[in-house]
C-alpha cells in the first residue's frame, strides 16, 4: 500500500500530509479496499471550497479543494474527522466502481444531484457503520433537498444508509427514482 | 327564560366583592411607583446579564424574562398616571436606601462563572419578595375601586410564578455538589439579610405585619 | 455589573469558537483558484440547485443562529448599559421597553435556529463564530448603536432571511420556509423600531443624525461581508427590497445600501489580491 499526498508541504493553510496519510491509511481496510492498493490525493489548497471527486479509479486518485478537509471551526485548519468524512466517502464511492458485481456507473460528473446525493448517502452509511463519525441529519437533509421532503423519501433514505445488503447501482437509482415519484392521490 | 323587567341586585349572589380595601389612592401609587422602579432594575440586569452567562438555554430564559419584567415595568408605568400621579417618574422611586443597597447587590455578580449567584439572587430572593408584595397587595385592596391594580397583579403574579419556577429548575440544575448548594444557600442568606433591612420590595409593609392584633387592626399605615 | 461589555468577554460554552473578521478577510485562498475553467467565479447565489446548497444553507443557518445570539446580546446590554433619561448618553423609558421586546424576539429567534439546526443536521458550536455583529452593537452613544443594530444589522437579517425562505420555499422545505417567514416578520418590526426612534431621538439635533447614518453607512458596508450581501446576480444573500420598505427604508436608501454593498465587494476583491500577491513575494 503506497498512500501520497500532494502538495507534500502546504503553504497557504496549516495542512500536515503525514497526518492526512495517516489517517487515509486507516480507512482503507474499513472500505474494504486491496490492502497494496495504491492511491493518490490530489489537494488544490489554494481554494477554501469543499468540492471532492474520485479523479480515477485505477489508479486510484482523489482530488480535494483545500476548504473539504478543513476545520470549520478554524479556518485554514486540519480537521482529522472532515478529512475522514470526506476521504471514506469517496473511498467507498471508488470501492463500487472497482467492483464488477456493483454494475456500470454512468460518469459521476454527469449524475443527477438525487443519484449523487443517494450514492453518497450509500457510502455514507457504511462508513459510520465501519465506527467513523457523521451526522446522520446533515444527510437526511440533503437527502430530503433532492428527493423532497416527504415519508418516501425518508424510507429511501433509511434503506440507502442502513441496508440489510449490500447495493449494488441499479438498486441505488431504483431507491432513488422510488422516492422522487409523485404521491399519488388516494 | 326569566322576565327581562324583574330587578336584579347589582352584585350577583355570587359577587361577594367588597368596598373597603387597605390602600388609598396615595398609598396605592406610592407602592406602584416602587414595584416600577424594582421592575426596571430587575429588566435592565436580565438583559445586561444575557451577553454574560455561558449557559445557553439560560442566556435565553434570561432574554424571554427580561421581556416580562419591562412589560411589569410599563403596566406599572401606566397605571400611575390613573393613580393622580401625573409625572410617573416622581413616584419611580426604590422604597428606601436600604432597598437600593439590595438591589445593587443581586446586580453585581457579572462573571462568567457566577451564574448561580445571578440567578438565586433574582429566583430565590427577589422574585419570591416580588411575589410575596404583589399578592399582599391584590388580597389587601379595594376589589372594586382599585381592580384595575388588581387586574395587572394578576397578569403581573402570573409571570412571576412562572418565572420563579423556570428560574428554581435552573438553580436546581446548576447545582451538583454540596458546594454548590452551600454557595447557593450563603449568597440568598446575604441577600435576604439585606432585603429584611428593607423590609421587602416596597418597604415596611410590603406584605402587611403578621404580628399586628386584630385589635389594633390588620391594616398597614403608609 | 459593569456597564459597557467589550466583546471579547461575551460568555459562550466550550463548543464556541471565534474568528475575527480581519482573519476571514487576510485568507489568501480564494474561490477564484479553482482549477475548471469553466467553473464559478466568486461567490454564488444560495440555491437548491447547487451541489453543495444543503451544506451552503447548514453553514448559513449556523452563521444566522450565532447572529441572533449577539442581537440577543446586544439588545440586552442596551437595556442595562445606559442610566433612563432623555439626556445624550442615556436612554429614554421607552426605547428600554422595546429593547427589551427585542430581547424576547431575538431569543425565540435563538431558539427557532436550534430547532432549524436539528432539522438541518447542524451541531451548535459546529462553525466558527464572527462577532461582528456584537462589536455593532458596542456603541456608547445609544442613537449609533440603535441604527447600528436595529437598522444596519437587523437590515442584514431582512436580507438572510429572505433568501433563505425563499431557498426553503424552492427546495420544498417546509419546516424552513415557515421559520423563516415568521423570523422576517419580527426583523420588519426591529427595523422599524430602529427608523422611528432614530427620526424621535435626532428630531431636534441633525448632526447627530447625520452621525448616526454615516455609522449605519459604516456598518452596512461590513455587513455586505465582501460582496456577499447584495443586488448582483451571484449575490449569496439578496437585498430584500420589498421587506426593507416595509421597515421604513426609502428607495434612495436602498439603493445607497446596494452600492455599499458592490463597493465591499470591490474592497474585498483588491484586498484578497494583495495578500496573495505578498505571499507570492514572500514564498
Amino acid at each position: 500500500m503506497a498512500v501520497t499526498v500532494t502538495p507534500e508541504t502546504f503553504t497557504m493553510v496549516e495542512f500536515d500530509a503525514p497526518t492526512i496519510v495517516a489517517v487515509v491509511e486507516r480507512l482503507i481496510p474499513v472500505v474494504g479496499l486491496p490492502a497494496d492498493v495504491d492511491l493518490r490525493v490530489d489537494i488544490d489548497e489554494r481554494v477554501p471550497l469543499g468540492r471532492a471527486v474520485v479523479a480515477s479509479v485505477d489508479p486510484l486518485v482523489l482530488e480535494i479543494e483545500g476548504g473539504a478537509l478543513e476545520d470549520p471551526k478554524r479556518p485554514r485548519r486540519l480537521s482529522e474527522d472532515s478529512t475522514a468524512d470526506i476521504v471514506g466517502r469517496l473511498l467507498f464511492r471508488a470501492r463500487d466502481q472497482r467492483d464488477p458485481e456493483f454494475g456500470t456507473v454512468p460518469d459521476p460528473g454527469d449524475l443527477s444531484l438525487a443519484l449523487a446525493t443517494a450514492w453518497d448517502v450509500y457510502a455514507t452509511g457504511r462508513l459510520v457503520a465501519g465506527g467513523y463519525r457523521s451526522q446522520r441529519q446533515r444527510w437526511l437533509y440533503a437527502f430530503r433537498n433532492r428527493h423532497g421532503f416527504t415519508d418516501a423519501a425518508d424510507a429511501a433514505f433509511d434503506r440507502l444508509w442502513s441496508p440489510s445488503d449490500p447495493l449494488v447501482w441499479a438498486d441505488i437509482e431504483r431507491i432513488s427514482d422510488a422516492a422522487r415519484a409523485p404521491v399519488s392521490a388516494p | 327564560m326569566a322576565d327581562p323587567a324583574k330587578p336584579r341586585a347589582a352584585f350577583a349572589p355570587w359577587d361577594r366583592r367588597e368596598l373597603p380595601g387597605a390602600f388609598d389612592v396615595e398609598e396605592s401609587a406610592r407602592r406602584v411607583g416602587n414595584y416600577k422602579w424594582i421592575e426596571m432594575r430587575l429588566f435592565e440586569a436580565l438583559g445586561g446579564w444575557v451577553a454574560t452567562v455561558p449557559e445557553l438555554d439560560i442566556k435565553m430564559r434570561l432574554g424571554t424574562h427580561c421581556y416580562h419584567h419591562a412589560w411589569h415595568a410599563e403596566l406599572w408605568h401606566k397605571r400611575l398616571p390613573e393613580l393622580r400621579e401625573m409625572n410617573p417618574d416622581r413616584l419611580t422611586v426604590p422604597a428606601n436606601d436600604e432597598i437600593v443597597a439590595f438591589m445593587d447587590a443581586v446586580t453585581e455578580p457579572e462573571a462568567p462563572e457566577q451564574t448561580l449567584e445571578k440567578l438565586v439572587g433574582v429566583y430565590r430572593v427577589l422574585i419570591p419578595h416580588k411575589i410575596a408584595a404583589y399578592t399582599y397587595h391584590r388580597n389587601n385592596t379595594s376589589t372594586i375601586t382599585d381592580a384595575p391594580t388588581i387586574r395587572s397583579l394578576n397578569f403581573i403574579l402570573q409571570d412571576e410564578l412562572d418565572d420563579w419556577r423556570d428560574g428554581e429548575m435552573l438553580i436546581q440544575s446548576l447545582i451538583t455538589t454540596p458546594d454548590e448548594v452551600q454557595r447557593a444557600a450563603a449568597h440568598q442568606a446575604h441577600l435576604e439579610t439585606l432585603v429584611l433591612a428593607a423590609g421587602g420590595i416596597a418597604g415596611p409593609g410590603s406584605i402587611g405585619d403578621a404580628y399586628a392584633t386584630s385589635a389594633e387592626g390588620q391594616e398597614v399605615p403608609a | 455589573m459593569k456597564k459597557m461589555l467589550p466583546v471579547e468577554e461575551l460568555a459562550r460554552d466550550e463548543r464556541f469558537v471565534r474568528v475575527s473578521i480581519f482573519e476571514g478577510a487576510a485568507d489568501p485562498r480564494s474561490v477564484e483558484n479553482r482549477a475548471e475553467g469553466s467553473g464559478r467565479r466568486g461567490p454564488q447565489k444560495l440555491t437548491p440547485d447547487r451541489p453543495e446548497a444543503p451544506d451552503a444553507a447548514r453553514a448559513l443557518m449556523h452563521g444566522i443562529f450565532m447572529g441572533e445570539v449577539q442581537a440577543l446580546e446586544g439588545a440586552g446590554r442596551t437595556c442595562w448599559d445606559f442610566d433612563t433619561g432623555s439626556g445624550r448618553d442615556e436612554a429614554p423609558f421607552e426605547l428600554k421597553l422595546d429593547m427589551a421586546r427585542q430581547c424576547w424576539d431575538e431569543t425565540r429567534h435563538v431558539e427557532i435556529s436550534v430547532k432549524l439546526g436539528d432539522w438541518m443536521g447542524t451541531e451548535i458550536g459546529e462553525f466558527s463564530e464572527a462577532t461582528f455583529l456584537y462589536e455593532a452593537a458596542c456603541n456608547p452613544d445609544p442613537v449609533l448603536r440603535l441604527t447600528g443594530v436595529n437598522r444596519a444589522l437587523e437590515g442584514l437579517a431582512i436580507d438572510v432571511f429572505n433568501t433563505m425562505r425563499e431557498f426553503g420555499s424552492v427546495a420544498g422545505d417546509p419546516v424552513l420556509e415557515f421559520c423563516e417567514d415568521w423570523m422576517l416578520a419580527d426583523e420588519v418590526t426591529h427595523v422599524k423600531m430602529g427608523s422611528d426612534w432614530l427620526r424621535r431621538m435626532t428630531a431636534d439635533d441633525p448632526e447627530r443624525r447625520a452621525n448616526a447614518l454615516e455609522f449605519q453607512r459604516i456598518v452596512d458596508k461590513l455587513f455586505s461581508l465582501g460582496g456577499f450581501r447584495g443586488e448582483e446576480d451571484d449575490s449569496p444573500i439578496r437585498l430584500a427590497r420589498r421587506f426593507r420598505e416595509l421597515a421604513g427604508f426609502a428607495d434612495e436608501e436602498i439603493d445607497e445600501i446596494a452600492g455599499l454593498s458592490a463597493e465591499a465587494r470591490r474592497d474585498l476583491a483588491a484586498f484578497k489580491q494583495g495578500a496573495a500577491d505578498s505571499l507570492t513575494t514572500a514564498g
